[in-house]
């Protein structure tokens, strides 16, 4: 097999890539990604060989990453917005042949000499015509992507992905059910490529499907909502703070009318926000649950009925068990770590077998470091990470459900909360908070809504409270 | 020796046990009681005179189960093991001393225990859980399972909490007879409702209502906590209840083990009476959505080496 192959079999005529008012279709695209794989073969490039993608949402990203798999080569995307420094220390460690540059990445071009690979210009390789080579077929076991997985766990891990682990994921979401992704769809990239929602999710599944990506090179809240109107967009995927912004643009209510599957990843989509899309925008917008280290999708709620805090439920063929400190599963409506198999769980970790038996067993178990529940009806639900666990006189206390909380209060913009040592009951509840509000009145608020050993100890005003891009609390960078 | 609260006795014609019987036994049983021991009763004032509450005591002794329902102003009633039924020294005694026999081996054992426990609470009276499930053989307080919310939200009624000292000096672990003349505390916390907790419909509100709850029996019986489950879940996986719908099946499997977490040693006890059976694990095993193949049973999960922990 090989993911490369995703692109064949589709009608020819019909459009795979919009970039810019550019279209591309299948037949156009196939030629291209041939003459890319050809160009890869001419620099000695095969099998096992890695290929560093410094590309944003464009069409060279597509054809890099095709032209490289169809190669036997091993991809590995690289966000190509960081600065200069950062892009040479993500680089590094990926023991790439060479550096292929989009269009956004070309800044790039004027520090080549300060990368150990080529560098391989996308705008010249697009003029090239090297003979065209067949796909390489590889075994499903074989590394197709490398992914950094910065995640909230601190320390960058570069995660090694299979063609079958991303394959699994695709084929759950492509067929012809009506909760799954076809031929006529048209899904909106706008995330970025090299996250494995934006990778794998969006554009890999919608070309597997045969239908047409749509790609936005940076979010933008209005051109987005342009874009979805101009084409048509039926697919859309996001994390919590793009949905954020869609929910508050001012956007005619039938701006979104295509859109089909509305599904929100990456992190907890807040409950209002949800009821804002619902009642404003007409689109019902679906949690998933998933990480880089399972090629995304492990759970999610396609097609099912909205329970708003849920993530959905596991997809078929996920094992996943909910289980206590000492590695016993807990009762359905308890508390657990989740633990999961399923074919799309990764190989490891880049060079760091120490990280990799850290969460991943022989037998492929990966113990995921979140933790969650069950409902009565195998609805999942998250509820803080393992590490970020605090505890009180023995008790548990989620920081994320004190964070709610306190983000209840009106004065109140952001709340982060970790756990600090304390002499008599072990670790006590910190918050920082960003707002025009005062300690005596949170300690006022938080007495009436939290249990006494989930109330914070210790109140920090600030003004910036940490967070990923997508959306992702940043407790660590409170805790140093 | 000091007395218990003024006992009210509640007519129950339509729970189990002989009214007459009930009557006088339990009479005797609060003389006995304080006759021989010095029982120290403390926010008697928290148990509502009239109308549903879940009385929830931490557990120790075998004998909680007297000395707790002592402690109370009214009647209250409790499931048990429906082997006692098959007794004939135990077949009307326990049902008159509010215990409603509970068949705890078929495959909906836990519903049917909850359901019981709604009829209870639904004819206004007191009905008692060990939120742990079982007797705590480590001296601490475990953590509790969700039964006793699940029924308070179910029933609006309010959760009273427990905590005792001193039984475990009147019937040690393993020891049939009770020490006389020992001193026991008996004290009950405010009530606490489950619509105080959040949406009850959000299943993590039981879990999040169970926690405080707990900790307020830690404060009131003085116990540490620890958050694992008291004694073995075996029993609680045979008595597989509630199963979610498909794609979904609930199958009792195990992930393998990280090798580098430590693991506590669990004390192991049977399970005893008048406790929340609790529900069946967390596991699910989704089957594939085409041809789905008969389900393997997964092995134990192993767990990866964690540096530092």
């Amino acid at each position: 097999m090989n993911l490369a192959s995703i692109i064949d079999g589709h009608d020819g005529a019909s459009i795979a890539l919009i970039e810019d008012g550019r279209r591309v279709s299948y037949a156009e695209l196939r030629e291209r990604v041939a003459a890319m794989r050809a160009h890869f073969g001419s620099m000695g490039l095969g099998l096992g060989d890695h290929v560093a993608v410094a590309c944003g949402n464009e069409i060279h990203f597509v054809v890099a990453t095709l032209g490289a798999l169809g190669a036997g080569c091993v991809v590995a995307p690289i966000n190509p917005y960081s600065p200069i420094n950062e892009l040479k220390r993500k680089v590094a460690p990926l023991d790439a042949r060479c550096i292929v540059i989009g269009a956004v990445a070309r800044d790039m071009l004027d520090h080549a000499d300060e990368f150990d690979a080529p560098l391989i210009d996308m705008k010249t390789v697009a003029d090239s015509a090297d003979a065209p080579s067949s796909v390489l077929d590889v075994d499903p076991d074989h590394l197709a992507f490398l992914l950094s997985t910065s995640g909230v766990s601190g320390t960058p891990k570069i995660a090694m992905l299979s063609h079958n682990n991303l394959a699994w994921v695709q084929q759950s979401i492509v067929g012809d059910g009506p909760q799954q992704l076809r031929a006529d769809d048209v899904s909106l990239a706008v995330l970025p490529p090299a996250h494995i929602l934006g990778l794998n999710l969006v554009i890999l599944s919608a070309l597997r499907a045969g239908g047409a990506v749509v790609l936005q090179h940076r979010f933008d809240v209005d051109e987005s909502l342009r874009l979805v109107s101009e084409h048509q967009v039926t697919m859309i995927v996001g994390a919590p703070p793009m949905w954020q912004r869609w929910a508050a643009a001012d956007a005619p209510a039938d701006a979104m009318a295509s859109v089909r599957f509305a599904r929100s990843g990456a992190a907890s989509l807040p409950a209002d926000v949800y009821e804002r899309l619902r009642t404003h925008c007409g689109v019902e917008v679906r949690q998933g649950y998933g990480l880089t280290e399972s090629s995304a999708a492990l759970a999610t709620g396609r097609g099912l009925d909205v329970r708003v805090t849920s993530v959905g439920k596991p997809l078929p063929g996920v094992e996943m068990v909910l289980v206590d400190d000492d590695g016993e599963p807990v009762d359905i409506g308890d508390i657990g770590e989740v633990v999961v198999r399923a074919p799309s769980v990764f190989k490891g970790y880049l060079n760091d077998p120490e990280a990799t038996a850290s969460i991943l067993t022989d037998d492929g178990w990966l113990w995921t470091g979140d933790v969650g529940l069950f409902d009565d009806d195998g609805y999942l639900y998250l509820v803080d990470r393992v590490k970020d666990i605090i505890i009180v006189s023995g008790f548990n206390v989620y920081p994320a459900e004190v964070e709610d909380v306190l983000m209840e209060h009106p004065n109140v913009r952001g709340a982060l909360v970790v756990g600090g040592a304390h002499g008599a009951t072990g670790e006590t509840v910190i918050a920082h908070i960003s707002g025009d509000v005062s300690v005596e009145d949170l300690a006022e608020f938080a007495s009436s809504q939290l249990s006494r050993y989930k109330r914070p100890t210790e109140y920090h005003i600030v003004e910036e409270l940490p967070q990923t891009a997508a959306g992702k609390r940043l407790r660590r960078e409170l805790r140093k | 020796m000091s007395k218990g609260a003024k006992f009210l006795f509640e007519s129950a014609p339509d729970l189990p046990g002989n009214e007459r019987v009930s009557q006088y036994g339990l009479a005797l049983i609060r003389s006995v009681v304080s006759g021989l021991w010095n029982v120290t009763v403390e926010g008697v004032e928290n148990v509502p005179r009239e109308g549903p509450a879940v009385i929830t005591p931490n557990h120790l002794s075998f004998c909680d189960s007297i000395f707790v329902p002592y402690a109370l102003p009214r009647r209250a009633w409790a499931i048990g093991k429906g082997e006692y039924m098959d007794d004939w020294k135990t077949k009307h005694l326990f049902p008159a001393f509010g215990m409603i026999p509970v068949d705890r081996t078929g495959g909906k054992a836990a519903m049917d225990a909850l359901d019981t426990a709604a009829k209870v609470l639904d004819g206004g009276h007191l009905f008692m859980i060990y939120p742990e499930g079982t007797r705590s053989r480590s001296g601490n307080l475990h953590k509790g399972r969700t039964g006793a919310a699940r029924l308070a939200a179910r029933c609006d009624a309010p959760i009273i909490p427990v905590g005792h000292v001193g039984t475990l000096d009147v019937q040690p672990p393993g020891e049939f007879m009770m020490k006389p003349r020992k001193d026991v505390t008996v004290r009950f916390g405010v009530p606490m409702w489950a619509r105080d907790f959040g949406d009850p419909d959000d299943p993590r509100v039981k879990r999040k209502f169970t926690d405080a709850v707990m900790f307020e029996i830690a404060a009131l019986s003085g116990q540490d906590y620890v958050h694992t489950y008291a004694g073995d879940k075996t029993a609680a996986i045979e008595e597989s209840a509630t199963r979610p719908t498909a794609p979904s099946q609930v199958v009792p499997t195990m992930p393998t083990k990280l090798a580098s977490r430590q693991h506590r040693v669990k004390d192991v006890v049977a399970a005893t009476d008048v406790v929340d059976p609790g529900l069946p694990p967390s596991v699910v095993t989704a089957g594939p959505a085409t041809a789905p193949t008969k389900p393997t049973r997964p092995t134990k999960p192993t767990r990866p080496t964690r540096p530092g922990s």
